[in-house]
């Protein structure tokens, strides 16, 4: 705060009694939390209103495969199958890699290392994904299309790859977040009564921290739900459920790669825009739920120790 | 106090979103090239501010037609059902440039011998039909069709020529890409791909397909060829803007259709419409 500034704060409060500021704190607080709570329920209502005419319209095949605006089709199981399955490979690559390592951080390193490997991850977590997405493109779709001898690395297996690594530092520094937070004199206690340190981890600091695992667990499936661009360059974008239907190697197409490449080439106000935006809806349904979830699970107290 | 910052904040906001005289261009990848060259120089000469972005000849229609854009750029003519929609705006085409879409292989079933197809044998292996190079003489490998999106010119031109209809399904396809860059990239990375590009961005990494006619008579994918308009795929490459356009823009269009505006097209590896 510049010098000027701070005066002018002075003033301001001698000019006003004490009880008028809190009262214009308080108010102006509780209109932010007013105004985000109508941000988040207009955006819902929006989507909600603009899916009506696909809603509306019949014989469209809405819940099927086939997905041809021009002949009014438009099937969203391929797209929805594909952001799910892209974000099952993503949790299967991320999860026990971020588990274990958030392990070794908290249990094993000191409090030093720690937060210097952790401050490391954390900008990882900043990287933009048009960042990432350009990595794929270049390097690790050919990598792919070489280890699997495929004729193209732009397939399910690398978008999930991709989103793994992605959301592996939200995941870990979470994870050790919840490691971290369980007392140092619990596990002090346990050594104490002559615990293996394998033993101290998986019967007393597990089971408290799981809680807080679970959350991060969520919180970074909502992140892969949502990604865009990355995996926009890397998914082979076909409207096409897999063949066989749990095949990684096959391109696809995921809710939030669709919207990309085809919002605008739709117009506004048409079936096809709404077929889109209704796609959109489901998709920040289920993120929505998986906030509340992770949002439940991350305050709640760990109970039953 | 407060609403007086407030005003002031807004007030400088606005202000910088209304910058004068901005010319914002947006669509076709491929008409893309030589339009952004052109700014480059209308820039340079008059000032004015030109903004291009790429999106596909359908984002280019649909941004003009919703004032998004001042000038759109299409490498395919507007659709009938595009004008119906936006009846009451009055659109106008505008050539700036004459381009080929190139059926475009992987180089090394160039250089293994395919050289040239006839459109149905294109067609098959869009449909689904032959999935094999060794159908037509190259090396037993699987063919690795690259599509393009729905919207986009050359992929209009491109099947509407080789299936019949411009938003003809392809069952055979194992890619979807979008700009020609794109395109270009996954046909570079595979080395037995087919896929559509335009003429100007064909290179050593991608090879343009000759073409066998009915009468059994090979077309090169030549410059020449193009000019005649003896390549099956040739196209205008389009400007489109409304009628109720602002001066500056109509200015650039202008600029476009010039000597420097047709040298830009001309570098950029296409054919210009008038000396």
């Amino acid at each position: 705060m510049s010098a000027t500034s701070a005066l002018k704060a002075k003033a301001l409060l001698k000019a006003k009694p004490a009880s008028k500021r809190r009262d214009a704190t308080k108010a102006y607080c509780q209109g932010s939390a007013v105004l985000s709570i109508v941000i988040v329920s207009v955006i819902l209502l929006t989507l909600l209103i603009q899916s009506l005419p696909v809603l509306m319209s019949g014989d469209n095949g809405l819940i099927g495969t086939q997905w041809n605006p021009d002949e009014g089709q438009f099937g969203i199981i391929a797209p929805l199958f594909g952001s799910v399955f892209v974000m099952i490979i993503a949790t299967v690559i991320a999860f026990p890699i971020g588990l274990l390592t958030a392990i070794y951080i908290s249990e094993t390193r000191s409090s030093k290392l720690r937060r210097l490997i952790k401050s490391i991850l954390e900008l990882l977590a900043g990287i933009p994904s048009i960042v990432y997405g350009l990595i794929g493109v270049a390097y690790l779709n050919i990598w792919v299309a070489d280890l699997f001898d495929l004729q193209s690395g732009r397939i399910i297996l690398t978008a999930g790859i991709l989103l793994g690594i992605m959301i592996l530092p939200t995941f870990l520094t979470l994870t050790e977040d919840a490691l971290s937070a369980v007392p140092q004199r619990y596990r002090e206690n346990a050594k104490s009564l002559g615990m293996y340190r394998h033993e101290v981890f998986k019967d007393i600091i597990f089971p408290q921290a799981k809680v807080g695992i679970a959350g991060a667990g969520l919180l970074a499936l909502g992140r892969a739900l949502g990604e865009t661009m990355a995996v926009m360059l890397v998914i082979g974008s076909l409207d096409r459920l897999p063949s066989p239907l749990f095949n990684p190697l096959s391109s696809g197409q995921t809710i939030t790669s669709k919207l990309g490449r085809e919002v605008g080439e739709s117009a506004f106000g048409s079936v096809h825009f709404s077929a889109l935006v209704f796609m959109s809806f489901i998709l920040v349904s289920i993120t929505i739920a998986l906030t509340i979830l992770s949002h439940y699970f991350l305050t709640r107290k760990p109970s039953d120790v | 106090m407060y609403k007086q910052s407030v005003f002031a904040l807004s007030a400088l906001i606005l202000a910088a979103c209304s910058a004068p005289e901005a010319v914002n261009v947006s669509g076709s990848s491929t008409v893309l090239p030589a339009v952004s060259l052109a700014a480059d120089q209308f820039v340079a000469e008059t000032g004015t501010t030109v903004v291009v972005n790429a999106g596909g000849s359908g984002s280019g229609f649909n941004q003009l037609a919703e004032g998004q854009t001042d000038i759109g750029m299409m490498s395919r003519d507007i659709t009938d059902s595009e004008l119906e929609r936006f009846k009451t705006i009055d659109f106008k085409r505008i050539a700036i440039g004459r381009d080929a879409v190139v059926p475009t292989i992987s180089s090394e079933i160039y250089e293994a011998g395919v050289k040239a197809l006839t459109l149905a044998q294109i067609a098959d292996i869009y449909s689904g039909r032959v999935d094999n190079w060794a159908e037509f003489g190259g090396p037993d490998r699987a063919i690795f069709a690259v599509d393009k999106e729905a919207s986009r010119g050359t992929r209009q031109i491109f099947m509407g020529v080789v299936m019949g209809n411009p938003k003809a399904k392809t069952p055979g396809t194992d890619l979807v890409t979008g700009s020609n860059n794109e395109e270009q990239t996954a046909l570079t990375q595979s080395d037995s791909g087919i896929g559509m590009l335009s003429f100007a961005w064909l290179n050593e990494d991608v090879k343009g397909l000759s073409i066998i006619l009915d009468n059994g008579q090979v077309v090169e994918p030549s410059l020449e060829n193009i000019q005649n308009g003896s390549f099956p795929f040739v196209r205008d490459l389009l400007v489109i803007t409304r009628g109720d356009i602002k001066p500056p823009a109509q200015k650039f269009v202008d600029y476009l259709l010039g000597p420097e505006g047709q040298k830009a097209v001309e570098e950029s590896g296409y054919i210009k419409v008038s000396e």
